[in-house]
């Protein structure tokens, strides 16, 4: 079985490489180029073609038959709903909860979004903090500070709750909106969010930060855990000696299997450090659903909390399965790498300084125990650092070495398929940008020159650009 | 959201093929090349998605929304007047209603996914701890404060299906409480919303999705090729195939754990997988509301064996299901040679999907 699929592969990445441009020999079996030089690979060998909804949710096709059946117990864990204890099926939700199944927020393995007027919070959550005193003005902090916890709240507002159990409150979300004019004066509208958290089971302080998310995807996140950390270093640039404005600055934050700071890699601002402890610690703050790892309740010391579990909800057979389910998710390959259009919108991302920080190429290292996932060359577009978005875009939340305004570079691969799995084409962490133009058009602080270039470029220019993105 | 990785082996083959193939049919060079008659033959598939978006899928959910409507007049009427012939004809119409819903499950992608139908709908298991407290309660229960107040496991199909029916047994009437009928018609309003709102994400003068599918091809956001929707149409059924062989029939089969089984309280699992597959039936070929381009047309047109070969396969997986004793609860331990067959019929459908006609679409051109 594994040697066809890797000569499936390799022919796949023949024909991608020779099949569709008409100016270059088509000649696949003599062909001595390197493979993949169009970059349409995305994920490596961890790569699918698919353009239907089931671009996310495939399992790599380089698993081992043992493999696999561990992927697909992970992704009956993935989907499965908890209940009230007690219960015959999946007992333990809450009290208070976000959700109750992985799958809701992370639909199809994809991207959540801002609720519309008429819906109920799915996949956007709020984290919350206090003021640590450590981050000063500028909300830098030299050394890591993890978030202080609200009183009665803890690091996350969860707005739901187990019948007859009061929730954390929630959160009223009202847009106001703004015109940017491009230089060949075409008009973009970008909606500025105002939270404010209501309903509360007790008052909450008035200096509470708050820090708005929607649900990632969680495809290809194996290959991300697999970047060697010193590549990841390679590119930082925290005090910007090289002088392009750009500085890249890892996140160092507290892992709590080996007890000491480590390089945060996951989520919106790189404060876990590797996929079990978020997968533990999505259990634990979204659904309220202990593990070995976090074995105290989401809302220990507050009222909600009835009867503390005297043994994990979460096995760590299932954390395992789970973890191992996100980190052997397929990666989609690129559509469209030889569209001159395309092509040109590459080469626009690239001048705009664009990939300066989504970095289209990395190869990673060797991650224990998940072999599809190792020595892989990615193109993710992202640099896994943090970089201050400027003022439009910060949450003033710092957490752990990220700032108020800092956010990690997120992954775009995929980015193209999100209308077609997720149905919306919201984006940025908590789905503001309405398209991708409008995420552009956010990005500030450190990429303020590449919004600027962008605004300066004409039409046929931004629509190659997003062209480019689209095929991702 | 499992394809097995035979799937995907055979996704790299075909893409592989339809790369290698499509774009000769591209190329400059091959204007005039006489090898390449067949493979530079675009098929059009505008009549197979335009048939599959109208007469199977958007008639599906119609039909869903109509039982629906049946459902909640029955449990209506039982309101009214609490009589046991009226809370067996509420009973009747929630196995009708779920004829659909389960036909349904083989296009579970687009408004039912994107818009938190599916889960509002078909939630399992049932929170039953929290059932009982709003049982016992004094919240007043209605329309809103299901939709609003109460979780997904709280509501659907399977809540109601536990408010009518127990251990398989048809409730009686007289067991009922006041509480318990408020809860049955609040939660039925609620279930009919959810499928009047699904239909109309599919309705030509709704959201319309069904012109998503017949539209594929350039310009279209969402599915920018007839390959891709038909690729979406055939993973429909891989998904469905496989959830039944390797999920709905093998895991309460293989732990013989009843816990595990769906429709539990009705004891409706038989007619539930059966209807999975009428489903699959159904999408196959064409034949739901009126005959017409189903997907056998281009099948048989590229290799008529494996047609007649696959809906006999269809149909023997229908009737292997239909022979395992009622109810399947105690089949899984007392019928075990029956419950295999069907789960080995079921698993020749998936195969079949997977290996063979995925395959043929990703070796195939389309226009």
């Amino acid at each position: 079985m594994k040697f066809f699929l890797t000569f499936f592969v390799s022919i796949l990445m023949l024909a991608i490489l020779c099949g569709c441009n008409v100016d270059q020999p088509t000649d696949v079996s003599t062909s001595s180029t390197p493979i993949d030089s169009t970059g349409a690979l995305s994920g490596g060998d961890t790569t699918i073609l698919s353009e239907s909804s089931h671009a996310f949710s495939t399992p790599a096709p380089n698993l081992s038959d043992a493999a696999l059946e561990k992927h697909l117990d992970g992704d009956l864990e993935f989907e499965a709903i908890f209940v009230t204890a007690p219960a015959e099926v999946n007992p333990g939700l809450g009290p208070i909860y976000n959700n109750i199944t992985c799958i809701n927020c992370h639909v199809r393995d994809g991207r959540g979004k801002p609720p519309t007027v008429d819906e109920k919070f799915v996949s956007m959550l709020f984290r919350l903090s206090l003021p640590n005193g450590e981050n000063g003005e500028t909300g830098q902090s030299p050394i890591p500070v993890p978030p202080i916890p609200v009183p009665g709240f803890g690091t996350q507002l969860n707005n739901r709750a187990i019948y007859g159990t009061p929730s954390e409150g929630t959160v009223i979300i009202e847009y106001s909106e703004q015109t940017l004019t491009t230089a060949d004066g075409t008009r973009i509208h970008l909606r500025y969010p105002d939270y404010t958290i209501t309903d509360t089971y007790k008052p909450i302080p008035e200096n509470v930060e708050v820090s708005p998310r929607v649900a990632p995807v969680v495809f290809g996140l194996g290959l991300l855990e697999a970047i060697p950390e010193e590549t990841i270093l390679t590119y930082a640039d925290q005090e910007d000696v090289n002088g392009d404005g750009i500085s890249g600055k890892p996140n160092y934050v507290w892992d709590v299997v080996e007890k000491r700071y480590k390089l945060g890699r996951f989520g919106w601002k790189a404060n876990q450090p590797n996929l079990l402890q978020q997968v533990a610690a999505a259990y634990h703050d979204d659904m309220g659903l202990t593990t070995s790892l976090f074995p105290l309740e989401n809302s220990h010391g507050q009222s909600q909390l009835k009867q503390t579990p005297t043994s994990p909800e979460v096995s760590d057979e299932v954390l395992d399965v789970v973890t191992f389910y996100v980190q052997t998710l397929a990666v989609p390959a690129r559509r469209n790498v030889n569209d001159p259009q395309v092509m040109h919108g590459e080469q626009l991302f690239a001048q705009a300084q664009c990939a300066d920080c989504h970095i289209p190429t990395l190869r990673t290292g060797v991650l224990p125990g998940v072999p599809s996932v190792s020595n892989q060359t990615i193109h993710a577009f992202t640099d896994m650092l943090l970089h201050d978005m400027g003022h439009d875009l910060a949450d003033n939340r710092p957490d752990f070495r990220a700032s108020g305004s800092e956010w990690r570079t997120p992954p775009l691969w995929g980015i193209g398929l999100v209308r077609t799995v997720n149905g919306h084409t919201n984006f940025l962490h908590d789905g503001r940008a309405r398209d991708l133009m409008e995420a552009i058009l956010w990005h500030g602080g450190e990429a303020e020159k590449s919004r600027q270039m962008t605004l300066q470029m004409t039409t046929v220019e931004r629509d190659a650009l997003i062209a480019f993105l689209e095929s991702l | 959201m499992k394809l097995y990785k035979i799937t995907i082996v055979f996704c790299c083959l075909i893409i592989t093929s339809a790369l290698i193939v499509g774009c000769k049919g591209n190329n400059k060079d091959d204007v005039g090349d006489g090898d390449d008659t067949e493979v530079s033959e675009a098929y059009d598939a505008s009549g197979i998605l335009n048939h599959y978006a109208n007469n199977v899928v958007y008639a599906i959910y119609s039909d869903l929304d109509t039982e629906a409507g049946v459902l909640l007049d029955a449990v209506k009427v039982l309101q009214e007047d609490t009589s046991q012939s009226n809370l067996e004809a509420a009973q009747e119409a929630w196995v009708a209603a779920r004829i659909p819903w389960e036909r349904s499950e083989a296009f579970l992608f687009g408004p039912v996914d994107t818009q938190g139908l599916d889960p509002a709908l078909d939630s399992w298991p049932v929170d039953r701890v929290s059932l009982q407290k709003v049982l016992d309660g004094n919240d007043e229960i209605t329309t809103d404060y299901v939709k609003n107040e109460l979780e997904d496991t709280q509501k659907g199909f399977h809540t109601i299906e536990y408010l009518l029916f127990r251990e398989g047994d048809k409730r009686q009437v007289s067991d009922m409480t006041d509480r318990e009928l408020e809860y049955l018609l609040a939660s039925t309003m609620n279930l009919k919303d959810s499928t009047a709102q699904l239909a109309n994400a599919w309705a030509p003068n709704g959201g319309n999705f069904v012109n998503t599918i017949v539209s594929a091809g350039e310009g279209n956001s969402v599915y920018r090729s007839q390959s891709a929707a038909l690729q979406e149409l055939v993973e429909g059924m891989i998904t469905i195939a496989d959830e039944v062989a390797n999920g709905k029939i093998s895991d309460p089969f293989n732990e013989e754990d009843t816990t595990l089984v769906e429709s539990q309280f009705s004891f409706n699992s038989i007619a539930d997988f059966q209807d999975n597959i009428r489903g699959i039936q159904a999408v196959y070929t064409g034949n739901f509301r009126s005959d017409g381009s189903g997907l056998d047309e281009f099948v048989s047109n590229k290799n008529s064996e494996l047609d007649t070969r696959f809906k006999t396969e269809v149909q023997a997986a229908i009737d292997a299901i239909g022979a395992i004793p009622n109810p399947f609860r105690d089949a899984i331990t007392n019928d075990r040679p029956a419950v295999q067959a069907a789960i080995d019929a079921v698993g020749t459908v998936h195969i079949s999907l997977q290996q063979d006609i995925f395959t043929l679409i990703g070796e195939s051109k389309f226009k």
